[in-house]
């Protein structure tokens, strides 16, 4: 089919000024995402997130760099024909707060010529039962549910979702993955944000890591973890942090390329966790040391950021 | 525009104001108690006394001793230090001393304050009738004026009327505006195919509905329980408090088409609103203005709602008496409506 691709973003660059400092948000980006993909951008905070997808949505506009948005740009009179086309769920709407659920979604009805009913977009994020219910007396949540069934009301093409789970419990968070995968699978397209690893590695096709405004790795979340190379971590729990070994002494293992510790943790990187396990235990043994608590585990997008960047996601980006 | 979205948005709007009782009633309810609480106060046809002071010694005390029986005087008998604390602190309109040297009395007060020369004229009526001036002198008969559509409560409700379709249009519309704006909700609405005339037609729609019953309600009191008349056309004061509410409104759509914050509206409507409580023909007549007073009055909406109200009111006047202000004033509207259409920021 001879279809553009769901969003084209080149070189984009978008710089704010704070007091005297320039901060470059956006910071000479490339994205392409394809049609019927769900993509994740996955960042720390203050990475850029927020700031590419509003200038996908037309919110923003881009300092330099092309847009182009179901094939279309912004600016070009194809404006409402985006929109008519796009769902749009922000980091943090506040609707009215006297609006009943079902108000919030016939308000949000009214301006698509062609779309979903009312009570479908309600079926489909599962609010039935708070149908009437004012936004004061609905949950973190429901409400966020309530954001994205109104992206859903124009029956989109293209979903954004801008951290859509974020601070929901995960009974709440499973039921959101549940209707990006429907959406998914009647055709549509999702660009999500979120800091959460595994989120993107159970919703999304590929993800971009994105830092100080760049996307600095791209692929599947399975690619990105097969290209660490070592794929798992024995993690050690020790009694005693300073009676902890050097990091020599774990290194000397054959099998461990890494170590990094947090207190009274110690955790190696290992190719095989067969052959590294029973060595790691042999070396404690042998020096005495007591062990609190020992687990094994697969490497993650997590551990994906902290080798390309050498900090964690929630430690913040733009520092 | 189509209306199937306007009328979506004006519905949700009037709904969210509605159902939020604190701003239906500082909105409506509070003005319009407002406007009953100044009536009463202003209805009777009674003067309130002025206070003087009087510093007491032998010399005031024979002469103005008199002056106590004048029932538009209450007179404080002070010392030198208090009678000057007195005044300053505007509890007295004015002080009257014996100056030993000049072998008279000696009266003070701020001549811009309007019980201050009342009280003087009293208190030198007073000393010439001591002086023994006033042998022959018949005082003349005094009527209170009291036919309706001539007393202060007369003028004042088509004033309040004006002012509470000033203050209500423009705290209805603007500062909930913002507050969306604050929420992210304009641009959560930015992204769909809403267009921004839609959005704000609706919004102004649903925002201003009850701008004309409340104008009725100060209407209704002042008609029936204070008798002011009602001689002209029902339709001209129809046609008035809509043109009114929309000039209003669409002032307060202007204000809050770029403001971030409450706090920037709140400043901003008070910068606009107060200029027009003081100058705007409410509680005083401002034909009597002059110079750039008199200009910046004429220049005001609420001055010609507020004039044409009173043609309409206490005179038979029609709709074709008042066609110049209802015209102009729908024309500002618009023009402010247009230019809250252009500058608006959704974010
Ligand atoms: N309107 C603005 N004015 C000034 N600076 C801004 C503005 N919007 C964003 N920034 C800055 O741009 C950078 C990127 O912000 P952005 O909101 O895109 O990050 P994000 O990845 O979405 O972060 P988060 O995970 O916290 O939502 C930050 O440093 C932020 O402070
Ligand atoms: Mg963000």
């Amino acid at each position: 089919m001879n279809q553009a691709p769901a969003i084209e973003l080149r070189a984009l660059r978008k710089t704010y000024k704070k007091g005297r400092e320039l901060v470059h948000a956006v910071n000479g980006l490339d994205l392409v995402v394809g049609r019927g993909e769900v993509f994740g951008l996955l960042g720390p905070n203050g990475a850029g997130k927020t700031t590419t997808v509003e200038i996908c949505e037309g919110l923003t506009a881009p300092d330099a760099g092309e847009v182009r948005i179901l094939g279309k740009e912004w600016g070009t009179g194809a404006d409402d024909d985006i929109r008519a086309r796009i769902g749009v769920c922000l980091q943090e709407t506040k609707f009215q707060e006297h609006a009943t659920v079902e108000e919030v979604l016939k308000l949000f009805r009214s301006c698509f010529d062609d779309g979903r009913t009312v009570d479908d977009a309600l079926a489909l994020v599962s609010l039935q039962e708070k149908r009437s219910a004012r936004q004061k007396s609905l949950s973190g949540g429901q409400r966020q549910r309530l954001a994205v069934a109104t992206a859903l009301l124009g029956d989109p093409k293209l979903l954004f979702l801008d951290e859509p789970t974020t601070g929901l419990d995960p009974q709440s968070r499973r039921q959101l993955w549940q209707v990006v995968r429907d959406y998914q699978s009647q055709g549509g397209t999702v660009l999500l944000t979120t800091h959460y690893m595994d989120e993107a590695h159970q919703l999304c096709d590929r993800v971009a890591i994105v830092d100080r405004g760049e996307v600095i790795a791209l692929g599947s979340p399975a690619e990105l973890i097969r290209s660490l190379g070592a794929q798992h971590f024995v993690v050690v729990d020790l009694v005693d942090a300073d009676a902890a070994p050097d990091d020599a002494s774990f290194l000397s293992i054959s099998d461990v390329s890494a170590v990094e510790r947090r207190d009274a943790r110690v955790e190696c990187t290992v190719a095989s966790v067969h052959t590294a396990l029973p060595a790691v235990l042999e070396m404690l043994e042998r020096r005495g040391v007591e062990i609190d608590g020992l687990s094994t585990r697969h490497a993650t997008l997590e551990d994906v950021f902290v080798h390309l960047t050498g900090r964690h996601l929630r430690e913040g980006g733009a520092a | 525009m189509r209306w199937r979205v306007v009328k979506a948005v004006a519905r949700q709007c009037f709904l969210e104001f509605w159902r939020s009782p604190q701003a239906v009633f500082w909105t409506y309810g509070f003005p319009i108690m407002m406007a009953v609480v100044l009536g009463f106060a202003f209805q009777s046809g009674q003067a309130e006394p002025v206070t003087i002071g009087v510093v007491d010694n032998k010399v005031t005390r024979a002469n103005l001793a008199k002056l106590e029986d004048e029932p538009l005087l209450v007179v404080d008998w002070l010392s030198p230090a208090d009678a000057d604390r007195a005044l300053g602190r505007g509890r007295v309109a004015l002080t009257v001393r014996w100056s030993a040297r000049d072998d008279r009395e000696v009266l003070r007060s701020d001549p811009s304050r309007p019980e201050a020369m009342l009280a003087r004229l009293l208190v030198e009526r007073r000393l010439r009738q001591a002086s023994g001036g006033e042998v022959a002198y018949v005082p003349p008969a005094h009527e209170v004026e009291d036919r309706p559509g001539s007393r202060y409560i007369d003028f004042l409700i088509p004033g309040l009327i004006g002012l509470n379709l000033l203050g209500a249009g423009m705290w209805g519309v603007g500062f909930n505006l913002v507050q969306m704006r604050v929420g992210n909700l304009l641009r959560r609405i930015f992204v769909t195919p809403m267009k921004r005339s839609e959005f704000l037609a609706g919004y102004l729609l649903g925002r201003s509905v009850l701008v004309i019953p409340e104008a009725f309600v100060i209407m209704a009191f002042g008609v029936l329980l204070w008798g002011v008349p009602f001689r002209g056309s029902l339709l001209a004061a129809l046609t008035l408090i809509v043109v009114g509410g929309w000039v209003f409104t669409a002032i307060g759509c202007l204000l809050a088409c770029r403001a971030r914050t409450t706090e920037t509206i709140g400043g901003l409507m008070n910068a606009v609103q107060l200029p027009m409580w003081i100058l705007g023909g409410t509680f005083f007549a401002n034909e009597g203005l002059e110079g750039p007073m008199r200009w910046a009055a004429e220049v005001m909406p609420l001055t010609h709602v507020n004039r044409a109200l009173r043609d309409v009111m206490l005179e038979p006047g029609t709709l074709l008496d008042v066609w110049v202000p209802v015209v102009a004033l729908a024309v500002t509207g618009v023009a402010c409506f247009s230019l809250a259409m252009r500058l608006f920021r959704w974010q």
